[in-house]
């Protein structure tokens, strides 16, 4: 590698320290601040590949299927992620609507989608102009998408239901969960230092870019 | 404690997105790795942060007093406040729901006001003690930050599911718009913030002018 270099900065209080390599389930802290500085994942880069495409299989049934249906005086209705944006929408808060949209739809989707593209191109060592620009945006849109505080409104809003109406988890519902799960390993597993290094790798072992 | 000495006192800086680490004469070029523009620090931080923290205390105020939502029952219209939310929880004898709710969404948004407010104040006046705790409080406030989107997405689902016309029908308030906007700037506020201005105060007393 001729790009590495040996010297790392603490990212909140920018103390100047040397990389010394970290065994795996160990992390490094910043001895004035305290941050982790670098916690290596193992085998991350196909675990991240793996996690990515379930996390593509479940995104369908998780956005399209029903997640609950309440039943109340012989009226039901059922809701699925996009209802609710689509409800928001038609009373004209549009800009609670998009919020909505993007971070439990939109965003999940991006940071699923990132990671698989990242993930192919390391596995196979195949260099692309795009990498880093990938690399950039997932790891900015990871504290926007909010699939597990989604998941805290769901019961929130189960629990004042309840008592009034009569309550029905959907097929969508379990799709979710298991998409939130991966959502949240696939950021645990994503070893950003690793990534760089070979994006970095690849970039100067390829004449083009 | 021995002074460790901070990446750019060595005439270094770092990548705020990749984490390389270049010489400063580099400043304002694209990060060799990554493409990003480089910077010593995040640039205007205290001024950015400043600005989207005003915008969310002035935010904050109609977010409380204005209903959240507008639940019909049978005929009877009811507004409901943040609030009043939270009352009629604790009156249907869901105590543990109660306090999440209050939780995330009163004493989040009003601990992240305070705590962003401290950290620009530390800043300015130089607070040169406990620099560490300090850390730890920017790192607690990014931290909590996206739990706040509870309330918003509970509203979506219940939007969504309780539209039986004129039996039950939930209408989303306008205090809605103003606390998802509270949210997202007080996230945008800690994201601008460049904890690494804390440490930059360390420094002995006698260099400063």
């Amino acid at each position: 590698m001729t790009v590495t270099n040996a010297l790392i900065a603490c990212p909140e209080c920018d103390t100047l320290l040397a990389l010394k390599n970290v065994a795996i389930r160990h992390q490094a802290l910043c001895p004035r601040c305290g941050v982790v500085l670098y916690q290596p994942r193992n085998k991350s880069i196909i675990y991240t590949l793996s996690l990515s495409m379930t996390g593509l299989i479940l995104l369908f049934p998780a956005n399209f299927l029903p997640l609950l249906s309440i039943k109340l005086l012989g009226n039901s209705q059922e809701g699925t992620l996009w209802s609710g944006v689509i409800g928001l929408f038609q009373e004209g808060l549009w800009s609670v609507a998009v919020l909505v949209l993007l971070s439990s739809i939109v965003f999940p989707t991006i940071i699923i989608v990132l990671s698989f593209l990242i993930s192919v191109h390391l596995y196979w060592r195949r260099s692309h102009q795009h990498l880093a620009v990938w690399m950039r945006c997932l790891q900015h849109l990871e504290e926007w998408a909010m699939l597990e505080v989604y998941m805290l409104g769901i019961i929130v809003a189960c629990v004042k239901l309840a008592d009034t109406t009569e309550l029905k988890f959907g097929l969508g519902l379990y799709a979710f969960v298991s998409l939130l799960v991966i959502n949240a390993l696939l950021t645990q597993n994503v070893d950003n230092h690793l990534f760089w290094q070979h994006i970095t790798k690849l970039r100067t072992h390829d004449p083009i870019s | 404690m021995t002074p460790s000495p901070s990446a750019l006192s060595q005439g270094l800086l770092h990548c705020h997105e990749c984490g390389y680490v270049a010489s400063i004469s580099l400043v304002n070029k694209p990060c060799p790795v990554c493409q990003s523009h480089l910077h010593t620090r995040i640039p205007h931080s205290l001024q950015r942060t400043t600005a989207y923290l005003l915008s969310s205390y002035i935010l904050y105020v109609p977010a409380n007093i204005f209903p959240i939502m507008n639940v019909t029952q049978m005929g009877v219209t009811e507004e409901h406040t943040i609030l009043g939310g939270i009352l009629s929880l604790i009156e249907s004898d869901m105590l543990p729901i109660a306090l999440l709710v209050m939780v995330a969404s009163i004493l989040v948004p009003l601990l992240k006001l305070i705590g962003i407010t401290l950290l620009l104040l530390n800043v300015q006046l130089r607070w040169q003690r406990n620099a560490r705790l300090w850390t730890k409080l920017y790192r607690a406030i990014c931290f909590v930050g996206r739990w706040s989107m509870l309330d918003i997405f509970m509203i979506s689902i219940l939007v969504a599911l309780v539209d039986l016309g004129s039996v039950s029908k939930v209408i989303a308030g306008p205090a809605a718009t103003a606390f998802a906007a509270v949210v997202v700037l007080t996230m945008i506020a800690a994201k601008s913030f460049d904890p690494r201005l804390i440490w930059d105060n360390q420094s002995p007393r006698k260099s400063r002018p």
